[in-house]
Parts: structure tokens; C-alpha cells; sequence
């Protein structure tokens, strides 16, 4: 256990030395900052009299006349919902760009010889690099998240703990697309192809959002692969939905994007750890 | 029980998009080194040096033929709990201080803490690099650095010590100091494996070498056997009368480096078919009064025959 427990603290150290890194823990601490001095909610009775945002009045009149009553949970809600949704897009489109090199750089000359000639197994370095990357990024996301949850939650007495699985997802869906970066970083040791990799799958995911819309025209042949497609690559768009609706407090009705996300994670890890094991250093 | 065995190693690379093209690094290895030698590893660049190395650690997988440190496959975990290692080109992440390098290291290689705390100023201090604990290692120098890589392979006392290139890069200076230490750990029992072009420090510290050529393994031994000149010795005796070396048939001629070593003695070189020549000679030396100092079998220096070996194997 000693020389994985090794590893984690070393790849943990090394993503926390880059200043990417340091930057979103600094963002995270700015927004944490904001919710927690910035945005004063004025609660009569344990309901909302009003809304202040850096000493300005925010509230129903500026959001039109159709806009529902604001309330409290509704305050709360969309302030989880937007903290979630950057987390979702923009912590993890960062995290990995941040992390991206780190698996082609354990496999370089002068690193790989060093870690391979310690009495620790091959699949045990990639869990423990797996283990170091995924906590890191762990550790932000409950910081972000976590900590804009319990401020929030202190601050209006509006407790919605579903709000805690998006950190979760979060996380998850992180670790499926870091897969992506680690397949092509065993294979190709290159980590801008796989960053390419990793965004362009993003990308198709958008796309195979549409899927009830786009898969139906595309006749007897593309059809089928569309669906297939649907079914192995990760949905990383569609799981944009659960975080929303898990912000929102709402009970999710498929889990399905998430899970087949998952598998396709779990998928490359394997054939990742395969090729790891595998090759020559 | 020999520290190091390889029987019938080979290995081919595959290479290109769809893995047709092979390259033969190894070709049918056999080699032993025992427990406490310092073990040279020569040859050209593209002999299979490295590639051995490397099956050796368990980077890289043999073709066929096996491969075993201290009778346990080698590059299994098991096997490397025993060993330690210093890459040629070693990076250790610059963000680390030496005395956290080596704890992180350290713990890869399975030293508990406690003992951790207490060999790594011991280290420190016996590589010379006290006081240099709290720096950064991205400002250590590369004769630094290469101390910092010994240390962090000594840091699970192994039984067996690769050593690549160790002396690259660093100065005199650096690299008597690594020497002295190779030597001292021979003292202690260790086994050095060292992989290295400097023939110089080969000659200097190692017990046998191996030299490889083409993936294939063209001489084996201790540096005096493979360097002796057959059949050849230097003799440092009192002069020989004149008379007797133009006059006799004695295969002696006065020593090319030289005739005078001291004020009343002379070096030669003798060529004797055999041993029972050789006492011949020595038997009519002492009847005309030469009084022997020494005789040794003549040495080419290492690097001399180094290029002999290969130069013939072409």
C-alpha cells in the first residue's frame, strides 16, 4: 500500500503545483467569497424581502413581469444551478487541460524508469496516477461545490442535499474524460492529441444530444451507427441535464447518459491499463 | 546463488504503424554476475545495452529466454525490493525540496517512514549533499542531481545497484566521488551493475565486464583476464648483460615504455609460447646473476581492447 499511497501523493502534488490548478482553487475562492459576502438575502419570517448583490438590489422587478415570485429555495436553487453548471463545463474543460500532460509525462524518459524499477506492480501506477488526478480534482470540486452548498444553505436555512450528487457527477464524468486523455497518452504519449481527443468528444457529445431529433433522418445505414455512437461515447451534454436538475432539487428521471458515460470510462481505463502493462519503456 | 542471470535472452522491437518492421536489440543473451562484483556493461551504441537494462528492471519484456535477480523473475515487484536504480537522464519533479524527493521516493520503494527519517540526512550528508536538503531540485546542478539519484536508490539498501551513465555530465571532481562511493558499497556486499561508455571508470572500479555487440554478448570476465596480452609479460629486473640478450636465443627484448624504471633496474617484455618457456627464461636470468623484481602479464588498457573487440567483430 505504502508505494501506491507513494504515487497518489506524488501526482496529487504534481497537479497541484501547476498554476492551473491554482488558478480555479483561486476562482473557487473568489466565488465562495462572493456567495458568502456579496449576496445578501434579506428573510423575513423565513421568507425573501429581498435580494442585494455587491449592495445592489436585485430581485422580481428585474426579471420582468411573467417571471415567477422569487423565492427563497428559487434564490437558492439558481445559484446552486449556476455554480454547478460552470463546475460541469468549465472546471472540468480546465481540469483537463490541466491535467492533460501528467500521464504522458510519467511515461518519459528519466520519470518511467525511475517509478517502473520501484517493487510496486504496473496497474498499481496507473491506479495510483488515477487515484492522484482524480482526488485532486475531487478535492476542488467538494471545495467549490461543497462550500457554495453549506454557505448557501446556512445562509437561507434551505437545505437541498440532492445538490450534493452534481458534485458527484461532477467528479465522475471528470474521471470518464480523463480516461480519454489516458488512452491516448499510453498510445501516443501526446498530450495535445489528448486533449484534442478529449474536447472532440465534448464536442460529438453535443451533437448526440440531439439524438431524438438527428438520429430518426439519417435513413437505414447512418441511423443505426448514429445510435451506436449515442450508446459508447460518453454524453457528456445530456449529463449537463442531470447536474440541472440535481441543482434544481428535482428527482432525476434517466440516469442513463451518466452510466453509459461510465462504462465507456471504465472501457478505456481497461484498455488503457492493458496497453500499460503491455508495453515496452 | 548469482545476483544476476540471464539465459538465452532475446528481443526484437516491432516497429512502424502496423508493427511488420523488427529490429533485433538482443540476440540470445547468457550472462551471470555474482554477489558483490561491480559488473560492467560495454558496448557500441545500438549493442543492446540499454535493452538489457531495461528487462533487467522490467521495462521492457524479453521475446524469449528468461531473465532472474537473485532467483525471482526479474521485474517483478519482488525482485525490485532488492535493487536499486539510477537512469541515465533521471527528472525528478522540480517542485520537490531533496529531502521531499527522497521521502517521495522512498516511499515508492517501500521504506517506512521511520527509517526513511532516519537514512535520508545520513544520505544526504554521505553524497555531499548536506545542507542542500531544503533546496529545490530544479536549481541542483547535474553532478547534484546525479548524487540525488544515487541517494534515492540507496534509500532501500539494495543488494544490487544499477547504475546508467552515472558519471555523465559531472565533473572530475563529481565524478571521483561517485566512484569512491561505488567502491565503498562493493565494501558493504552490494552488487553493482554499471552500464557506461567511460571505459576509464570501468577499468577503475569493476570486478568483470560484458561486452555486447550487435545484441550479442562477444566477451565476458573479470578486467584483468580479458585484458592481459596473451602470453606476454612485463619483467622489471636488474640489467641484463649485454652478452646474453644478443648472444642467446631468450624471446626478450628490452620493454617499449621504456627500459629504465629505477636507477639499477630495467623493464622487459618476455614472450613465451608457454609456461614451461617462461621458467626457462627466469632459470637463465637468475644463472647470469639478474636479480627479479617483478613479472606480470602485459595489460592493454581497456579502451585498447575494447576497440580491438569490436573492431574485429566487424
Amino acid at each position: 500500500m505504502r508505494p501506491l499511497f507513494g504515487l497518489v501523493l506524488i501526482t496529487f502534488r504534481e497537479l497541484w503545483a501547476r498554476k492551473i490548478v491554482l488558478g480555479l482553487f483561486l476562482i473557487s475562492s473568489l466565488v465562495l467569497l462572493v456567495v458568502t459576502f456579496a449576496l445578501n438575502l434579506d428573510v423575513v419570517e423565513g421568507s425573501l424581502a429581498g435580494i442585494r448583490l455587491f449592495g445592489q438590489e436585485a430581485g422580481p422587478e428585474d426579471m420582468g413581469d411573467d417571471a415567477p415570485p422569487l423565492t427563497l429555495s428559487r434564490v437558492v436553487i439558481a445559484v446552486e444551478s449556476v455554480v454547478a453548471g460552470v463546475a460541469y463545463w468549465i472546471g472540468i474543460l480546465l481540469a483537463l487541460f490541466a491535467s492533460a500532460s501528467l500521464f504522458p509525462d510519467l511515461q518519459s524518459d528519466g520519470r518511467v524508469e525511475l517509478l517502473l524499477s520501484k517493487p510496486i506492480g504496473r496497474l498499481n501506477v496507473l491506479f495510483g496516477h488515477m487515484l492522484g488526478v482524480w482526488s485532486a480534482i475531487g478535492i476542488l470540486a467538494v471545495y467549490l461545490l461543497g462550500g457554495v452548498w453549506v454557505i448557501m444553505s446556512l445562509k437561507t436555512g434551505v437545505w437541498n442535499p440532492r445538490f450534493l450528487l452534481s458534485l458527484l457527477l461532477v467528479v465522475g464524468m471528470f474521471a470518464v474524460m480523463y480516461a480519454a486523455v489516458m488512452l491516448m497518452g499510453v498510445w501516443t504519449e501526446s498530450t495535445a492529441l489528448g486533449l484534442i481527443v478529449s474536447y472532440g468528444l465534448i464536442f460529438v457529445s453535443m451533437v448526440l444530444a440531439a439524438a431524438d431529433q438527428i438520429g430518426p433522418t439519417l435513413g437505414p445505414v447512418g441511423s443505426p451507427v448514429f445510435w451506436g455512437l449515442y450508446h459508447t461515447l460518453p454524453n457528456f451534454t445530456e449529463v449537463t441535464q442531470i447536474v440541472s436538475t440535481l441543482a434544481e432539487g428535482e428527482p432525476v428521471s434517466s440516469w442513463y447518459p451518466f452510466l453509459s458515460s461510465l462504462l465507456f470510462g471504465g472501457a478505456a481505463y481497461g484498455v488503457t491499463g492493458y496497453w500499460f502493462v503491455q508495453r515496452d519503456f | 546463488m548469482p545476483a544476476l542471470s540471464v539465459s538465452s535472452l532475446s528481443k526484437t522491437y516491432r516497429t512502424g504503424l502496423l508493427r511488420r518492421a523488427s529490429v533485433q536489440a538482443l540476440n540470445g543473451i547468457s550472462l551471470e554476475v555474482d554477489e558483490g562484483a561491480i559488473f560492467g556493461l560495454l558496448g557500441p551504441n545500438g549493442a543492446g545495452k540499454t535493452t538489457l537494462v531495461k528487462i533487467l528492471l522490467g521495462l521492457v519484456h524479453p521475446t524469449s529466454g528468461t531473465a532472474r535477480l537473485f532467483d525471482r523473475p526479474a521485474g517483478s515487484p519482488a525482485a525490485r525490493h532488492r535493487i536499486g536504480f539510477v537512469p541515465e537522464n533521471h527528472r525528478f519533479p522540480g517542485f520537490f525540496t531533496a529531502t521531499q524527493t527522497l521521502h517521495a521516493y522512498g516511499r515508492l520503494a517501500d521504506v517506512p517512514r521511520t527509517e526513511r527519517n532516519q537514512r535520508i540526512p545520513q544520505l544526504l550528508k554521505r553524497l555531499n549533499l548536506d545542507g542542500r536538503g531544503d533546496t529545490k531540485v530544479k536549481t541542483f546542478s547535474k553532478g547534484m542531481l546525479q548524487r540525488l539519484g544515487l541517494a534515492q536508490a540507496l534509500l532501500n539498501e539494495p543488494d544490487l545497484l544499477f547504475l546508467d551513465e552515472p558519471t555523465g555530465g559531472v565533473d572530475p571532481v563529481g565524478r571521483r566521488a561517485i566512484r569512491d562511493i561505488v567502491l565503498t558499497l562493493q565494501d558493504e556486499g552490494k552488487t553493482i551493475f554499471l552500464n557506461s561508455h567511460l571505459l576509464s571508470e570501468v577499468e577503475k572500479v569493476c570486478t568483470q565486464i560484458a561486452i555486447l555487440r550487435d545484441g550479442t554478448l562477444v566477451r565476458q570476465g573479470s578486467v584483468d583476464e580479458l585484458t592481459a596480452v596473451e602470453r606476454v609479460y612485463d619483467l622489471v629486473a636488474t640489467p641484463i648483460p649485454d652478452t646474453l640478450l644478443e648472444t642467446s636465443d631468450l624471446p626478450l627484448d628490452p620493454s617499449p615504455d621504456g627500459a629504465s624504471v629505477e636507477a639499477d633496474l630495467t623493464q622487459y617484455r618476455v614472450r613465451a609460447d608457454d609456461r614451461t618457456t617462461l621458467n626457462a627464461v627466469l632459470d637463465r636470468l637468475r644463472e647470469a646473476d639478474v636479480e627479479i623484481e617483478s613479472i606480470t602479464p602485459l595489460r592493454k588498457s581497456l579502451e585498447d581492447y575494447f576497440i580491438d573487440v569490436v573492431d574485429s567483430s566487424t
